[in-house]
């Protein structure tokens, strides 16, 4: 018998899978990032780098778009093709399927990330590197963070006829509040302490990711019927 | 132990306004092939969703292979096979990666798998296929694999909804073939609008209209009038 974990294990590596025979989803996440990055140093740099609170909120705010490219068909396409109903008649709980799609969510954006978070450092000007242990933890909390709320917003867009627009109206008001975190997260890294010690922020984002997880995974069985 | 695979009370179902089901009593026993009879918008699908757990019913109930549905989904999932109008396979991966992600959903042994594709696969004529991508396979291959996926857990109650539409004359012949081989180890249920061909398969048979059980019983009292 499959576990829920076991099971969400096999749907993210499936997804992932995919996800390289496909390419082409992945690659307009790359470039969106890239074109985003590029016209923002081109707009913002001025003697050699960006003013940094601007550049903090700057990475935050092309992850949150990049992430839409990511996040919105990760249940459409399943519900397109049917193949959802062969993972909603399969013998596992129906948070195993939308963990899986979470995890796949975070892997598929940690990629565009490690690629996105260095070219960032050399266009603005400045560094991320700080504080290698707090960026690490802040990068793989913000990008799970986006992940369980771009995964369950794809979930609800499913039987919507108009999906592109209700998509991000799901998305952008239950993602905003942890984007605010990230920002100010990330300016603690870049410019040094705040006011507000950086553990409370960072608590206080995990506790949103626990609640959008927790949230999410007990009503998600009613997104798996059609 | 029941002796009945699926039984129903009163059991009800609407899509908004529109009463799809309207308060259908029927059983189906134990092994044999089961007709689920009617014409289009009868309810058939309606009702194979309620079984194999799709969708939740809104009055009356439901046992399935002695479970409800309702309470104990993962037990009835177990047990069942569905085969739909869609094969539910990913286009990007090969035959054998969708059968091997849909084994691991099911928690099956790697031993029991491999002997469930030894025996199946011949048998739909599908061996040579199976490392091909399924986007590469014709539609008749591709519901065979469709076949194949909803046989590789050994389900003791298979659920056709339409199985023999789009299929060729060989594989509706193979599959007609397999099926009757079972009749006495499994249930299976079989929905068609093609009433002479489904009088010629099956044991018991149910005919629906408009939501509303008209008739059922054996299948030497099946009268096409009806």
């Amino acid at each position: 018998m499959t576990s829920g974990l076991g099971a969400a294990l096999t749907i993210a590596k499936k997804d992932i899978l995919i996800q390289f025979r496909k390419k082409f989803e992945a690659f307009s996440m790359f470039l969106f990032a890239l074109i985003a990055v590029l016209a923002f140093s081109f707009a913002l740099v001025t003697d050699g780098s960006v003013p940094q609170d601007v550049g903090s909120a700057m990475l935050w705010v092309i992850i949150f778009f990049t992430g839409m490219f990511g996040f919105a068909p990760i249940f459409l396409s399943e519900s397109e093709t049917g193949t959802l109903r062969g993972l909603a008649t399969a013998p596992i709980p129906a948070w195993s399927v939308y963990l899986g799609k979470v995890v796949y969510g975070f892997i598929l954006m940690g990629m565009v990330e490690i690629f996105l978070v260095p070219i960032i450092s050399v266009l603005f000007g400045f560094s991320f590197m700080n504080d290698i242990p707090l960026l690490l933890a802040m990068m793989c909390v913000g990008t799970l963070d986006l992940a369980a709320v771009g995964s369950m917003a794809s979930a609800l867009t499913m039987p919507s006829e108009s999906k592109a627009t209700v998509f991000p109206l799901v998305y952008f008001p239950t993602a905003t509040s942890g984007l605010m975190l990230l920002i100010e997260i990330t300016k603690i890294i870049v410019i040094g302490p705040g006011l507000i010690p950086v553990m409370l922020i960072f608590g206080i984002l995990l506790a949103h990711l626990i609640a959008m997880l927790t949230l999410s995974a007990s009503v998600f069985h009613f997104a798996l019927s059609p | 132990m029941s002796t009945k695979a699926v039984v129903t009370e009163e059991l009800t179902r609407r899509y908004g306004y529109r009463v799809a089901l309207r308060k259908v009593s029927l059983d189906f026993s134990l092994n044999g092939i089961q007709g689920l009879f009617g014409s289009n918008g009868a309810g058939k699908t309606t009702l194979m969703r309620v079984i194999s757990t799709l969708l939740r019913p809104h009055g009356g109930t439901i046992s399935v292979m002695g479970f409800d549905p309702q309470e104990e989904p993962e037990e009835v999932k177990r047990r069942i096979g569905l085969v739909g109008d869609k094969p539910l396979l990913y286009e990007e991966l090969t035959g054998l990666e969708n059968l091997r992600f849909y084994s691991k959903l099911y928690g099956l042994e790697t031993q029991f798998f491999e002997n469930q594709i030894e025996h199946l696969a011949p048998r739909f004529a599908i061996k040579s296929w199976l490392e091909e991508p399924v986007k590469n396979l014709s539609t008749g291959l591709k519901k065979r694999l469709d076949i194949v996926r909803s046989l590789i857990h050994n389900p003791e109650l298979l659920l056709l909804d339409e199985p023999f539409s789009g299929l060729d004359k060989d594989t509706t012949s193979d599959f007609r073939e397999y099926l009757e081989e079972y009749r006495d180890k499994r249930t299976t249920i079989v929905t068609t609008h093609n009433l002479a061909f489904g009088a010629n398969l099956c044991d018991e048979y149910v005919t629906l209209r408009k939501g509303i059980v008209v008739a059922q019983g054996p299948i030497a009292e099946f009268d096409q009038s009806l």
